[in-house]
């Protein structure tokens, strides 16, 4: 038994002890227990995978523990990442969980109606106990190393999280909405992956990942395999088109478990396309991973379309992720399109990026989840319209929100600078030699990445100004106090994540390296003191030089103000306010108005919805009494694409309830027939 | 034994078998299906006991045993004990009238010997031979269950169902394992026990055990 296996053991043991503990601790001290076992469970995981990365090699079969197959896990490097940052993930949010989920008996969730009553709050039994064992299926799912394990953990994550999503379900109607969603889009997705496995284990033969990988299989069949797991994978990774489940879950999950759903989950769905294209399949043909790629770029440009224009703040981050989640899948596409190509150096620089960014999007999107939650928690509201002034009401808070914008804005200092500047090299570098396809791709990739990135600062900065700077704008973000200090703390150990990350990138990249070689053969970028060098072409970046020329910025400036302000007095005035009297909250920028302008750029393809109603004083069709006006943004891809869906099958499910009277007879007299039209079709073809 | 004698009295069995389950369809008066399941159970627990004759099995002679204890005995006296709670003791208008159902267990039972064709042909033996007869009790017990109102009648559909995959089961291996059959035939027992409480259950609060009275129920 070396390090990684006894930590891994040890952190699933933990997982199940915290559910135990959740089932069986009294209400009062549940979720600090809970909470602290998980978040030492996430440490040992933490530890595992990193020590995975380095060494890996372990490997375990229990043929007992499941019939037919038994159960085949092993921790090498690629699983390694993905169970280290879901492990630092999971022990911010149990410790945030811990402070978030208390007292919730007292206290209406988030909701309109007084919630808690009747033991369904967040610290509830079951609610407690489903966050450690969704933590142990985050676990299972990269150790998974045949088939069977990988297909049983990864519903044990779809279920453990829709238990979890459903957690307020009392409190909201659309958390009901939202876990059906959820339920149908998981359900699906894990259909097409089932199918695209099982043809593959038939295929080759066998059921473990050691024997798939060797396995001979003829190209079409690979290609089907590829092209249904993909999809399956691409449902849990939020990629458009499957995405619509995200921003309904996401923000209707309670926070905590919204910051593991998009910083540790949909990893999950980039790992297994990266377990199967890359591993199992061996790679491929270069058009898997162009339409690897193209869906990318659509997700980011989508996803980052939506959030700017989103008012919600849980679902603005739910639409980043689908961004985030994009500008991996263009690395991981651009790694295979040229691993095809057989320029390795550039698939490893493609990889490598993709796989920083997963890992800065998943350091700062708990930050941002878990700051989002302490919003809610404190007014009871996501809707930026209605917040505001949180800035001196709940400094840690804001000030953490303000650093996970920051890093999730793409701009330096931040980390998610890093790894975009290193996914547009990978992208840049590949000049011609990439073939027509390339050569046209490649460009409208890297132009989708810089929109995205410009759209990100926008929706940041939405976010984070309308959200907490200013005058609140309702009586209940003006009440608004910070969270207890485990919430704080929670937050505070995720930023810490994204300034190591931002600051010395030149430290954690390598690490990323062993899992990078084992997939496409090369790193594609060295490092040199702080300083990244890009190996393909002559391109070098130091974040932190630039972080730290940028501090010395931005003190000279601010001394430099200061002592051009203390030379001239100082003097107390009025602020202008065009004469209509004292200023108030109402007349600030919202999230609505900040966005208008991109809105009404992107009109053609956000396609918003506004309604006008104006009633006419009685005696004149000129006077105006009146005027309502009403703008939302809808889902265009879910208007278009899921609502004929939905209504078809209602409509079909209308039609079938005929055969369904409620007669038992009829019922059994189905099972009759088709058991003997069965039996006769038999004979007569046998 | 010889022979000759095993498969004369193994055909026997299985014909008593057969047409205790067929004439389940024939009888309308409750009591009288009963007998004939209990009567059902004896001919099976003989199946078995010509099977264990033959193989010299003394395990397989005690499984027949229980199983006759079990079908003859325990489930008649409980079904008996239900009906004389409830006195509803005649199924009044099957779905399908008698004589319909007669003629659809002859079709049933040729569409039994169409299909365990390839079953005997993958061991020609007098056991395997009386395969057919097994499957056609199974196609009649759920032709029972279909047509059949009482929830009494469906009970016994139920059982005949299940007679008809142990017979299966003991008549196409050389033996079903002292265990397997136990857990079975407990899984019969507290099947029957559900259903008797829910039949009780369901004359208290609708005033009779007319499974079509029910239809209101859905949604």
């Amino acid at each position: 038994m070396n390090l990684v296996a006894v930590c891994f053991v040890a952190a699933l043991c933990a997982c199940a002890l915290a559910a135990l503990a959740a089932l069986l601790v009294p209400a009062r001290r549940r979720p600090a227990v809970t909470g602290v076992i998980t978040a030492v469970a996430g440490a040992l995981a933490a530890v595992a995978g990193v020590a995975a990365i380095g060494d890996g090699g372990w490997q375990v079969w229990l043929p007992d523990l499941l019939p037919l197959a038994g159960v085949r896990l092993a921790l090498d490097s690629l699983a390694g990442v993905f169970v280290a940052v879901t492990g630092a993930v999971t022990v911010c949010a149990a410790l945030y969980g811990a402070g978030y989920t208390a007292g919730g008996r007292d206290r209406g969730q988030g909701g309109d109606d007084a919630g808690g009553h009747g033991g369904h709050a967040l610290d509830g039994r079951i609610t407690q106990a489903m966050v450690p064992l969704f933590v142990g299926s985050l676990l299972l799912v990269p150790a998974a190393d045949s088939v069977s394990t990988l297909l049983l953990a990864w519903e044990l994550m779809a279920i453990t999280s829709l238990l979890l999503v459903m957690a307020e379900h009392r409190q909201r109607e659309a958390v009901r909405e939202a876990a059906v969603w959820y339920a149908v889009m998981t359900h699906l997705g894990f259909v097409a992956i089932l199918c695209g496995l099982l043809a593959f284990v038939a295929a080759a033969g066998g059921d473990s990942f050691e024997q798939l990988r060797v396995a001979a299989v003829d190209p079409g069949t690979r290609s089907a395999v590829f092209l249904a797991t993909f999809a399956g994978f691409a449902a849990k990774a939020g990629i458009v088109p499957l995405h619509v489940w995200l921003p309904r879950a996401h923000p209707e999950a309670p926070s905590h478990v919204s910051a593991l759903m998009s910083a540790a989950m949909v990893n999950m769905g980039v790992y297994g396309i990266l377990r199967v294209g890359f591993d199992l399949l061996g790679g491929g043909p270069a058009w898997w991973w162009l339409v690897v790629l193209t869906a990318g770029v659509l997700s980011a440009l989508y996803g980052i379309l939506q959030a700017v224009v989103a008012t919600d703040l849980k679902r603005l981050l739910g639409y980043s992720t689908t961004e985030n989640i994009g500008l991996v899948l263009i690395g991981t596409g651009a790694a295979g399109f040229f691993a095809a190509g057989g320029s390795g150096a550039l698939a490893g620089l493609a990889l490598a990026a993709a796989l920083l960014h997963m890992v800065n999007h998943s350091a700062f999107k708990t930050v941002l989840f878990l700051a989002a939650g302490s919003v809610l928690r404190a007014t009871g509201s996501r809707d930026l319209d209605a917040l505001g002034g949180l800035r001196e009401r709940m400094p840690y808070t804001a000030g953490l929100f303000a650093v996970g914008a920051l890093c999730a804005s793409a701009l330096p200092p931040g980390n998610a600078f890093v790894s975009e500047w290193l996914l547009l090299q990978s992208l840049i570098q590949s000049g011609s030699g990439a073939g027509l396809a390339g050569a046209v791709l490649m460009p409208a990739a890297v132009a989708g990445i810089a929109l995205s990135a410009g759209l990100a600062v926008a929706t940041f900065v939405k976010a984070f100004g309308v959200g907490f700077l200013a005058r609140p704008r309702s009586a209940d973000a003006e009440r608004a106090v910070e969270s207890p200090r485990s919430m704080v703390g929670g937050m505070g150990l995720a930023a810490g994540c994204c300034v190591a990350l931002a600051l010395a990138p030149a430290l954690i990249l390598p690490a990323l390296a062993p899992a990078v070689v084992a997939l496409t053969g090369d790193f594609g970028v060295s490092v040199q003191d702080v300083t990244l060098r890009v190996d393909a072409g002559l391109s070098t970046v130091s974040p932190t030089l630039i972080a730290v020329s940028l501090l010395v910025a931005v003190v000279a400036v601010l001394g430099l103000a200061r002592a051009a302000m203390a030379r001239r007095a100082r003097r107390a005035a009025r602020l202008w306010d065009c004469g209509l009297g004292p200023m108030s909250p109402r007349m600030e920028y919202t999230a609505t108005s900040f966005a208008e302008p991109l809105q009404r750029v992107f009109d053609d393809v956000l396609a918003p919805e506004s309604d006008v109603d104006v009633t006419p004083a009685r005696e004149s069709a000129y006077l105006v009494e009146r005027v309502s006006f009403q703008t939302r943004v809808p889902d265009r891809i879910e208007r278009r694409l899921y609502d004929p869906l939905v209504a078809a099958a209602a409509a079909a499910g209308g039609v079938a309830r005929r055969l369904a009277n409620g007669s038992v007879h009829r019922y059994l007299a189905y099972g009759f027939c088709a058991l003997t039209g069965a039996l006769v079709v038999l004979a007569v073809i046998w | 034994m010889p022979d000759l004698t095993y498969t004369e009295l193994l055909y026997l069995a299985c014909g008593a078998f057969l047409l205790t389950g067929v004439m389940v369809l024939w009888r309308r008066d409750l009591r009288a299906v009963i007998r004939l399941f209990a009567l059902q159970g004896l001919a099976l627990a003989a199946v078995i006991g010509v099977l264990a004759a033959h193989q010299g099995d003394l395990e397989l002679a005690l499984v027949g045993i229980g199983v006759g204890a079990l079908r003859a005995g325990l489930l008649p006296y409980l079904m008996a004990r239900a009906l004389a709670a409830g006195g509803e003791d005649r199924e009044t208008r099957p779905l399908v009238n008698v004589s319909a159902s007669l003629v659809v267990a002859a079709a049933l039972a040729m569409l039994a010997y169409a299909i365990s064709r390839p079953l005997t042909e993958l061991a020609p033996s007098p056991a395997t031979r009386a395969v057919p007869v097994a499957l056609t009790v199974l196609l009649v017990g759920f032709f029972v269950l279909v047509t059949r109102r009482r929830a009494l009648s469906q009970v016994v559909g139920f059982l005949l169902m299940d007679n008809a995959i142990t017979a299966t089961a003991f008549l196409t291996t050389s033996g079903v394992p002292l265990v397997v059959e136990l857990g079975v035939s407990l899984d019969v027992l507290l099947a029957i026990l559900v259903l008797y409480v829910l039949t009780n259950r369901i004359r208290a609060s609708f005033g009779g055990t007319d499974l079509d009275e029910l239809r209101e129920l859905h949604d």
